[in-house]
This record gives C-alpha cells, structure tokens and sequence, in this order.
C-alpha cells in the first residue's frame, strides 16, 4: 500500500470516526431522570415562587420609577413655567412679601408745640424723597399707609390730597414698612433714617418721623390692583425668531 | 496497514471527547453522510485489492457522495418526499456488494497462499 494511498484511507476513516462519534452522541443523549422526592420538589418550587416573587417586585419598582420619571418630564416644564411666574409676580408686587425690616411711622406733631391750627398734609415731593433714601439705604419692598410701592406707582397730589396708587394718605399716624435683605441691611437702614435729613424736613409739614426698632419679620401687602401696562405690546413671534 | 484503524479510533475519540452534537433535525442528514462515507471507504478498500484504486476517484467520490446523500435527503424534507430512503438503500446495497466482493476476494487469496 502506497504511503499517499495510506494517508488518504486515514484521513477519510478519521472523518467517518468523528461523524460516527458525533452522530451517535447526537442520537443517544442520555435521558435526564427527573430523581427527586416531594420534599426536593418543594423545595425547587419553593425557590422558584421566591425568585418569581423577587422579579415581580423589580418589574414593579422599575415600572413606578418610569411612571415618576414620565410625570416629571410632564409637569417639569410646567413647574418651571408656574416658578418663573411666581418669581416674576413677587418682583412685580403681587404677592405679600415677609421679611426683616424697618417700619416708620408719620404721626402728626403733637398740637402742643403748634401756634394755632394747620392742615396736616403730606407734601408728595417730601415723600418721594424720602422713597429714594430707602431705596438709596437697601430697601426691598416697601408699602405706604397700607399701598405697596411698586415700578409704576405713582405719589402725587389731587385737588389738594396727597395720593398713592391713587389712594389718598391722610389718616395719620401713617405707617411705612421696609423689607431689607438681611436682618444687617435692615439694621445699616434703621441707623441711616435716624440720623436721615428727610426724616427731618418733615417736620416742616407739622409731622414727626418716628424709626421704630428693626424687626426679623416685617409683612409688605401686595399690589391691591391689576397692573396696567399702557403703550406696550408684546412682540409678535411669527419670523421664527428669537 | 494499522493507520487507517488508527485514524478511525483517533476520530471516534475526537468526537467523544469533542463535546459536539448536532440538532435532532440534522441528525438525518448526519446518518446519510455516513453511511455515505463508509460505502466510499469499503469501495476504496475493494478497489484496492482489486488493484484499480485511483486516488482521485476515491478521495472526490468521499466528499461527493456526501454532498449528494446530504442534498437528496434536504430534496426529500422539502418534497414531502423520504428521499433520503433511496440514497440509504442504495448505500446500503452498494455496501453489502462491496463487502461481498472484499470477502471473496480475501477468500480467494487466503486459499491462494
């Protein structure tokens, strides 16, 4: 026999050896006796309901998670939208504001120290003077005889009285409440007005300015009317942009 | 002479110890490939004692009669047909006159000597 003729008849019994073995594993696969007693099938049961249960209980956790995270994407840009409003109304004035500050009394000077009698009236000029100094001194939010001061209020004087918000000042003693921002700036405001040149002028008019003591909670009341914005328009967004 | 016994066991082992089976619905394939294969192997084996062994002819007719035996059967699961029957009959009668003729053969030499 040829060495060639040997090594081909090998290589061909090797082939037909492997499919032999391959074949019969493929057809002879052991059968898999199932040997275990009720005891052990409880058991097996018993850990497979708890692996159930554990799974279950994921699927659960995951699906209320994906149930937040939808809601929050909902309602995200509406919060944000409602948080910029409420930002954007307590600058405006619409809202009561709380917080340390300054109250300052005008009260009448007492009749004692007059000559005779005179009108108290509350000079519009001598005021918004004294609205800038508190501005000047770090003031937040102020109110007047119960009428927030906001960008559009206007002090002046109708037919003889005094206005604001077109709310007449003339009960006396008339209260002026200051927010500051810190408990510091409201005290930093209390000194300055002590020692203020308008708190003085008034006295001209016949009335006394009285600083009370700075306090941790002062309450501004918001805006009473709807604010009118005359002469302006929004923009019309209609070129796409922005 | 012992290396192609050789290889056969060396094969079997191979694929025992291969850890390689093949899905039940190509085991019918499989079968007819060997039965195939073998059937090349006992007419090399005739063809050599006869002496018109052709290297050739033995190691294409190897691979070719696997090809077809494995086509024919794929041919009968999609006719509906059991075609892979016709290529085990005609294996299985190819092998049983190959075998008779190798045994007439060693017979004959045997008595010869």
């Amino acid at each position: 026999m040829g060495k060639k003729k040997t090594l081909s008849f090998t290589f061909i019994t090797m082939i037909i050896g492997l499919m032999l073995a391959v074949q019969f594993r493929s057809v002879q696969t052991p059968e898999v006796r199932d040997t275990r007693d009720t005891w052990q099938l409880r058991e097996d049961l018993n850990e497979e309901m708890e692996l159930k249960a554990r799974l279950i209980k994921e699927i659960r956790a995951n699906e209320q998670k994906l149930a937040e995270y939808e809601t929050e994407r909902k309602q995200g840009q509406e919060q944000a939208l409602k948080n910029t409003l409420n930002e954007l109304k307590e600058q405006a004035g619409l809202t009561d504001v709380t917080g340390p500050g300054v109250t300052i009394q005008i009260s009448k000077l007492d009749d004692e120290l007059l000559l005779d009698h005179v009108d108290y009236t509350l000079s519009p000029d001598l005021l918004r003077r004294l609205l800038n100094e508190l501005n000047m001194y770090g003031a937040k939010n102020v109110s007047i005889g119960g009428q927030r001061v906001i960008n559009t209020t206007v002090i002046r004087e109708i037919a003889g009285e005094t206005k604001i918000n077109g709310r007449s000042l003339k009960n006396f003693p008339l209260e002026i409440r200051v927010i500051t921002e810190t408990f510091e700036d409201a005290q930093e405001l209390y000194n300055r007005m002590l020692v203020s040149k308008a708190a003085e002028e008034f006295f001209i008019d016949n009335l006394k300015v009285n600083v009370l003591d700075p306090e941790m909670s002062v309450t501004v009341p918001a805006y009473e009317d709807s604010i009118r914005i005359r002469n302006i328009e929004s923009v019309k967004a209609d070129k796409g942009e922005s | 002479m012992w290396l192609p016994v050789l290889g056969l066991v060396i094969g079997i082992l191979l694929g025992l110890m291969s850890n390689f089976s093949i899905p039940d619905e190509y085991s019918n394939y499989l079968s007819i490939a060997v039965l195939a294969a073998l059937d090349t192997l006992f007419g090399g084996i005739r063809a050599h004692l006869q002496n018109i062994y052709d290297e050739k002819v033995f190691v294409s007719g190897f691979f070719f009669n696997i090809i077809l035996a494995a086509s024919l059967a794929f041919l009968g699961v999609h006719l509906g047909v059991d075609l892979y029957l016709a290529a085990v009959f005609a294996f299985g009668v190819r092998l049983f006159q190959n075998i008779a003729v190798i045994r007439r053969i060693l017979i004959a030499k045997n008595s010869t000597k």
